[in-house]
């Protein structure tokens, strides 16, 4: 009963102060906000960059065309020792009839040409797809490929035309991966320390108010308490805030970057950003953030 | 009646009276309520406020503390509220070294003693009303407590028309008037006045420590620091006169007389 009458004029002294104090609150949540904001965009931006690497890295295969004098049950031996590789995540086999498919709809602008390949006159080789589970492995298929058993079989292995592309994607990837997370951790770095700061500074302004509530035989924790229910408040109002201003950037500025980019299905780039999870771990983060900051910044006109 | 003092003024409540420590002989005397044994307070090596000063103060005692600017006054007031510490001797309260006093028994001790402050010391953000039910609040009053004796006080200092208003838009003599309220909202068991009447007309000086001769007729101790010479000579109560940050006399019906 006493603790809800502790909670209860805590609670009202918090919430009177916020609009008393409003200029000053303002200020809090408005740099909250901003540094929220900052944090959640670029954690955003960096997740759509790495599902886009990964579909780019996904994307990137090797195909193995043999001749035509390689019997089908020799292709099908060699599939099966691909697949026993661990490395290996799947092998597809394009037949002929496969190959005329795929050469027919690349080309339905220019009939003359298409046509030129037909089921009569099919000179397209039959070939492996491979997909590995990283792009750096690749580069073990193709010398198990290349080695002598093999080379009368295949006419041509595709690896050996893209290998400099194929190793520019994988450093870039890497390198925007790594540069991203750093990137992160320094603005997550950087928004405690301006949040705190911010926070210090508004109790600052009230030390006094402390010093006098102390000598009037306040306990430390009744001291404490609304300034640290007004840090929560700035953190959820900032919250709050900072998440819709994502939503309606997003809403916004996807469409335009998914046509930029070449994705139609602009979702795929944040398929695995759920909005409802960006709300929730805004409002986490900034209720623990108000609450830590307050807690030592209080503590230090508390003696 | 006096135990009751003791008792009320005793943080722990308990076991205190039975304690026979040598430096606690002197509580079989038992109408000592606060003891001042050689304090001494130096803020630098160069500056003492305080030097060795010793006196007590017994039951129900109205004492008038005068001495010039810079004696010591305020510094033995910020002593008593442990605002500041001794750096030397010992301040004992019901019998209990309060400087020794735990970090979490200090607002319960503070919350015994009302301080009337020189610079008033009011919330700056809250109105008349707030300030002064801020002080019953700290002590877990419960509301209908602090919805009765509330306006009562803000009507006993004459400021019913003002209880909204912010402390900020006070003047000086209101702004003493709402800290006088806040120091005797919760019955202190102790009343330090530093310089009450400082800001106040000669009327309302008087109407003043009429008040405080009331509280004081009620059972509570009042120390009142001063150098209204006038204020302290018609009392007709104990004056301790301090002097360069020591006692220099201390007379039973006193007169201000430096």
């Amino acid at each position: 009963m006493q603790l809800f009458t502790t909670l209860t004029r805590i609670t009202k002294t918090a919430l009177i102060s916020l609009w008393r104090n409003r200029w000053l609150s303002l200020a809090a949540t408005l740099v909250m906000i901003l540094t929220l904001f900052t944090v959640s965009f670029f954690t955003c931006l960096l997740l759509m960059v790495n599902s886009t690497t990964t579909m780019l890295r996904s994307k990137v295969d090797i195909s193995v065309y043999f001749n035509d004098s390689v019997s089908n049950d020799q292709i099908f031996s060699i599939e099966n020792t691909l697949l026993a590789r661990s490395d290996v995540k799947s092998v597809d086999y394009i037949s002929k009839e496969k190959a005329l498919e795929v050469w027919r709809s690349q080309n339905t602008d220019n009939t003359q040409l298409r046509d030129i390949i037909n089921d009569a006159y099919n000179p397209l080789p039959r070939s492996l797809e491979i997909k590995t589970d990283q792009p750096e492995d690749l580069e073990g298929v193709n010398t198990f490929l290349s080695s002598t058993d093999y080379k009368p079989l295949i006419k041509e292995i595709s690896y050996r035309k893209n290998k400099d592309l194929v190793d520019r994607l994988i450093k870039i990837t890497t390198f925007i991966k790594y540069v991203g997370w750093i990137l992160s951790g320094l603005f997550v770095i950087i928004s405690i320390l301006i949040i705190y700061n911010t926070i210090r500074l508004t109790i600052y302004a009230r030390s006094e108010e402390i010093e006098i509530m102390k000598l009037v035989g306040a306990s430390d924790w009744y001291v404490q308490g609304p300034f640290i229910l007004e840090g929560v408040v700035y953190g959820i109002l900032a919250a709050i805030i900072s998440s819709l201003i994502l939503y309606l950037a997003a809403q916004l500025f996807l469409p335009a970057a998914g046509n930029y980019l070449g994705v139609a299905n602009v979702s795929t780039l944040i398929s695995n950003i759920s909005f409802f999870a960006i709300i929730v771990i805004q409002l986490l983060v900034g209720i623990f953030l108000g609450t830590l900051c307050s807690v030592f910044a209080v503590k230090k006109h508390l003696k | 009646m006096k135990n009751k003092i003791m008792t009320d003024l005793d943080i722990k409540q308990k076991n205190k009276t039975v304690k026979a420590e040598p430096d606690k002989v002197k509580k079989a005397d038992e109408s000592v309520v606060i003891e001042f044994q050689n304090v001494s307070k130096k803020y630098s090596a160069n500056i003492e406020a305080i030097h060795d000063v010793s006196f007590n103060v017994l039951i129900g005692e109205f004492i008038s503390l005068v001495g010039p600017s810079g004696a010591g006054k305020s510094t033995l007031v910020k002593l008593l509220t442990c605002e500041e510490k001794p750096t030397g001797g010992k301040i004992l309260v019901a019998g209990r070294d309060i400087s020794e006093l735990k970090k979490k028994e200090l607002p319960f001790f503070r919350r015994k003693v009302g301080v009337i402050f020189q610079d008033f010391k009011l919330l700056p953000k809250k109105t008349v009303y707030e300030n002064i039910a801020f002080a019953l609040e700290v002590c877990d009053a419960p509301d209908s407590e602090i919805k009765e004796k509330v306006p009562k006080i803000i009507d006993l200092v004459g400021l019913t028309n003002r209880a909204f208003s912010f402390t900020e838009e006070l003047s000086g003599g209101e702004k003493q008037r709402v800290s006088i309220a806040r120091a005797l909202v919760h019955n202190p068991k102790l009343l330090i006045a530093d310089e009450p009447t400082g800001n106040l007309d000669p009327v309302s000086t008087w109407e003043i420590i009429e008040l405080l001769f009331k509280i004081n007729k009620q059972g509570t101790i009042v120390l009142l620091a001063s150098h209204d010479k006038e204020v302290v000579d018609s009392l007709q109560k104990r004056v301790i006169t301090m002097k360069d940050g020591k006692v220099v006399s201390d007379q039973q019906k006193g007169k201000y007389n430096l």
